[in-house]
Parts: structure tokens; sequence; C-alpha cells
């Protein structure tokens, strides 16, 4: 079964570290709020394994001037994809 | 009903926050329905299970009493990540209850296997 994990707090909230002990290959994290600042500088994502997908949420992007400045390893999703992703994943596992 | 596997993630220390009681209390209601339950401490979760602590002293309630509650709920797998433990400098004569340590690849496991878990 594979997981939709959900960060919603900047990296200085050491989230990322406690969701990558459960993140199993095949799992995707999803920046969300505070959580979108993971995306820069990019090496704050050198941590987690590259068959893990990555996405942030793009309102939450443009809100912080982020767009042009985060990770290319994240793709950028809107409210509609944000769903989407919750029900192509079996759960979803949030860290807040 | 149909049964289904939850697995509970407390990470907060005992006191500043109510996390650690929520988490607790979402726990004890769903072992009412016979669900399978794992309670998982990480992080400053294991906070929780330090022995021989006394909130009277802050106006709290002393998280120990709630802990035995677990067992009396049926909720036989209280499991600890050993990482955290370690972090710590805590071992598991250190704790108030009896519990399973799970080394890191289990714990992935634990989470990979539930059909649900809720973290906090």
């Amino acid at each position: 079964m594979s997981a939709l994990h959900t960060i919603s707090g900047s990296p200085s909230s050491g989230l990322l570290n406690s969701c990558l002990r459960l993140v199993c290959p095949g799992d995707g994290i999803l920046f969300i709020q505070d959580g979108v600042y993971h995306g820069s500088p990019p090496r704050l994502l050198d941590c987690v394994p590259q068959d893990n997908a990555l996405f942030a949420l793009r309102e939450d992007l443009v809100a912080r001037g982020l767009s042009d400045r985060t990770s290319d390893r994240i793709t950028p999703v809107g409210y509609d994809g944000f769903v989407e992703l919750t029900v192509n994943y079996d759960k979803v596992i949030s860290w807040s | 009903m149909q049964q289904k596997s939850l697995t509970f993630i407390t990470r907060q220390a005992p006191y500043g926050t109510n996390k650690a009681k929520l988490v607790m209390d979402f726990a004890l209601a769903s072992a009412v329905f016979e669900q399978k339950i794992n309670f998982l401490f990480i992080d400053d979760g294991v906070f929780q299970l330090v022995q021989n602590q006394n909130a009277e002293f802050i106006l709290s309630k002393t998280t120990g009493r709630a802990l035995e509650t677990l067992e009396l709920y049926g909720i036989k797998k209280v499991l600890v990540d050993a990482v955290s433990l370690e972090e710590r400098d805590l071992s598991e004569e250190d704790l108030a209850i009896p519990v399973k340590i799970l080394k890191e690849e289990q714990v992935r496991q634990i989470a990979a296997y539930s059909d649900v878990v809720i973290n906090l």
C-alpha cells in the first residue's frame, strides 16, 4: 500500500525528517502551507530518495513568492490535483 | 462493522500541548469499536512514557494513568521507535509501561501495512 504524506510545517519544524522514517519506496510527499518552503533551496530535499514523488500546493507556493524558486523535483499541483493525489494513493498520512 | 487496522502515532511530549491526549483519546475511542490498533511512540512522544511523572505540580493529569488504560481497552500493540529512545538517552528500563521496541525498518512497515494512520 502506498501513502501520500502531507507536510505542513517549514523545514525548521523537523517534520520532513520524522516523515522520512515512515516513507516507503513509491510513497509521495505533498508540501502544503509552510511546508512549501522545503523546495528552496533545493538541497533541502537531498535527503528524500529519488523514487518518492514530490508535490507542492501551487496556491501556497504563489502566496509565498516561491513559484520560480522551488526545486525542479517538485511538481506543483492545484487543489484539484491535491484531491486527485489523495484518491490515487491508498492512504494519507498528515504531518503537522 | 468492518475491521480495519489503525495506527496511532504520537510524536509530542506530554504536557506542552494537548496533542498527546488527543491521540490517546482517539485510540481509546477506536478500541471500543474493536478495531486492530497499533499505538506508536515516536520523536518527543517517547517522553510520555518516562516513569515517575507527577503532573500535579503543573496542575495537569499525569500521563502514566492514561497509558495503563491502553491495555484495559485491549490495545496490546504499544510500540516505541528505538531511534527516538536512543536520541533522548532513554532505555526500556526508564519506561512506565511494558512496550515493544521497534527497529527502523519495523517502524516503516507498521505504517505501510495499516489501513489508516493517525499522526499527531
